[in-house]
């Protein structure tokens, strides 16, 4: 019993460390004077959020640039993920081993080192400094993550049921479908998300691929970072984040929306 | 036949990816060895490693980048070890508290960089509480953490990241362990913590070891913490390997690729070592049972 009484200490503990940044983050962003050693922000003004909607910045644009990347390589990455789940968990073939070496090869290069090799190469494909090359970029990225998620789900359901499908006489791409996808939306939408947050976070790779061209939230941010303007970045990071986690929340409830969905069946 | 055939026009995709990111190394290595036939340099050579070898400047980089990537790893696996046994235990695994500790998963390093600058600098948060507390009566006597060799802020900052990272990883297969061997142990007599120590933690450290690999090549790899909190020198190498790579006298560019061929190498030198290890140890507890 007391061991749980610590357990419980550590875990409001990690709960204080994960919550306390964001009140930080919130107060700063609002604040107009905030001086050593107050522990609350002296006066409050709107001069950031007027900043952000209205500065030098385009936030729209911004938000709209990041938000479709995401988008695409979120659709992307989980369509290649599903492929590759298939052939992986459906099917028989020699050097396995190789494709699960081949998923996780981006996870085992160094960041830095991959964005700079993958701009050489896309430099010879006409493809570096737009947003395509960084689209493609991000993909790769995602890739590992939505590839080892949607293993999981197509290896739990295997291929029985599409085989009794097949037999009732429907085609496979019928089968799929109507059969197989509904049971894998959960891993389908996690994967999704997974890929649209990794993709909007991108910093490294967006400055290398889209070589200042493409502009996105995450890369516009970082100047501010590096300013001595706290409250500033304060509000950008809060856009920023908060547009990433609003639409988290939304895929977690469109999943759990499914997952009720299938137990009402 | 018919379904080999199948099964490789599904894996398409991903080989072109893979053939990509090879390309991607490949590029880099051959441009450290000093192979850029558009500067008319095509003799491959290894002076731009033995210089970037000999640096007193790269050692240092080096020097700082293993000593963040490590001390994170390692404090992140044990802490984080201890947060997933604190979920098991106290919330079952479940609920609320788990889509919590995610957070720290889904926000950017950039961010967490914000934070560390908002609570850990000598005017930040914790240093007004330490005034409050009545411990220091001048910003000046807070431990500086940011922008210092001891990279203090930089490996704070992973900590947040990582910790949660760690618990989140290891998640699913503590909670199985620990409700089905677990609770033998428990009913056949064994303590809670002993079960724990005995039973449900040795099953779970593959996935432990798994999450230090990831984190720690991530740490020893990364750029945009060490670019925010770290020090102006030394640099952590994937910064210095960047501003060198940026440089506007472009035959500084073998240099500068030869830096990160090492960071490279380096990683797959690391994985590789950490792979032949697991193994070994797997085999290990294998043969002991």
């Amino acid at each position: 019993m007391r061991r749980n009484v610590l357990l419980r200490l550590f875990l409001a503990a990690a709960v204080l460390c994960i919550l306390l940044p964001a009140a930080v983050l919130v107060l700063w962003s609002a604040a107009a004077r905030w001086s050593w050693p107050s522990l609350l922000p002296e006066r409050w003004s709107a001069r950031t959020v007027r900043e952000l909607l209205f500065g030098s910045q385009d936030l729209w644009r911004l938000l709209g640039s990041s938000m479709s990347l995401g988008s695409g390589a979120a659709g992307l990455s989980t369509l290649i993920g599903l492929l590759t789940a298939r052939a992986v968990s459906l099917y028989d073939f020699p050097g396995k081993g190789l494709v699960r070496f081949a998923g996780l090869l981006p996870l085992l290069i160094p960041g830095t080192v991959f964005a700079t090799g993958i701009h050489l190469v896309l430099l010879r494909l006409g493809l570096a400094d737009t947003a395509a090359g960084v689209l493609l970029v991000h993909v790769m990225t995602a890739l590992p993550y939505s590839i080892a998620i949607l293993t999981d789900v197509t290896a739990a359901l295997g291929g029985a049921l599409e085989e009794q499908a097949a037999v009732l006489g429907a085609g496979p791409v019928r089968a799929f479908f109507a059969v197989s996808l509904p049971e894998l939306m959960p891993g389908v939408l996690s994967s999704l998300s997974m890929a649209f947050i990794l993709s909007y976070s991108q910093y490294f790779t967006t400055l290398i691929v889209g070589g200042g061209r493409v502009k996105t939230l995450a890369l516009v941010m970082v100047p501010y970072i590096q300013g001595g303007d706290r409250s500033l970045a304060s509000v950008y990071a809060l856009a920023f984040t908060g547009s990433a986690l609003l639409v988290s929340a939304l895929f977690e409830a469109l999943i759990r929306h499914w997952q009720k969905r299938g137990d009402r069946l | 036949m018919r379904k080999k055939r199948t099964a490789c026009l599904l894996l398409l995709p991903l080989f072109a990816a893979a053939a990509l990111s090879l390309l991607a190394c490949g590029s880099v290595l051959a441009q450290s060895l000093g192979v850029i036939p558009a500067f008319g340099l095509e003799e491959p050579t290894l002076d731009y490693y033995r210089d970037a070898l000999t640096s007193p400047a790269f050692h240092s980089a080096l020097l700082v980048s293993l000593r963040v990537a490590l001390l994170s790893a390692l404090a992140a696996a044990l802490l984080g070890t201890v947060l997933c046994a604190a979920l098991v235990r106290v919330c079952r695994a479940r609920g609320a508290m788990v889509s919590l500790i995610r957070l720290p998963i889904l926000v950017p390093h950039t961010v967490t960089a914000l934070f560390a600058i908002l609570l850990l600098s000598q005017t930040g948060l914790v240093s007004r509480c330490a005034w409050a507390l009545g411990l220091i009566d001048d910003p000046g006597q807070f431990p500086q953490l940011l922008f210092t060799p001891g990279c203090g802020g930089t490996i704070l900052a992973y900590l947040w990241k990582e910790v949660p990272f760690v618990a989140y990883f290891t998640l699913a297969l503590m909670a199985g362990v620990s409700a089905t061997l677990g609770e033998a142990a428990e009913n056949l007599g064994a303590s809670p913590l002993r079960s724990f120590l005995t039973v449900t933690l040795p099953l779970s450290l593959p996935a432990v070891s798994q999450a230090f690999l990831i984190i720690f090549l991530f740490a020893f790899g990364g750029y945009e913490l060490p670019l925010l909190l770290g020090a102006t020198v030394p640099k952590a190498l994937p910064v210095y390997a960047h501003l060198a790579y940026m440089h506007p006298d472009l035959r500084q560019r073998p240099a500068a690729m030869a830096l990160y061929g090492v960071i490279l190498l380096l990683s797959a030198a690391m994985a590789a070592l950490y792979g032949l290890l697991t193994r070994r140890l797997l085999r290990k507890i294998g043969g002991g049972r």
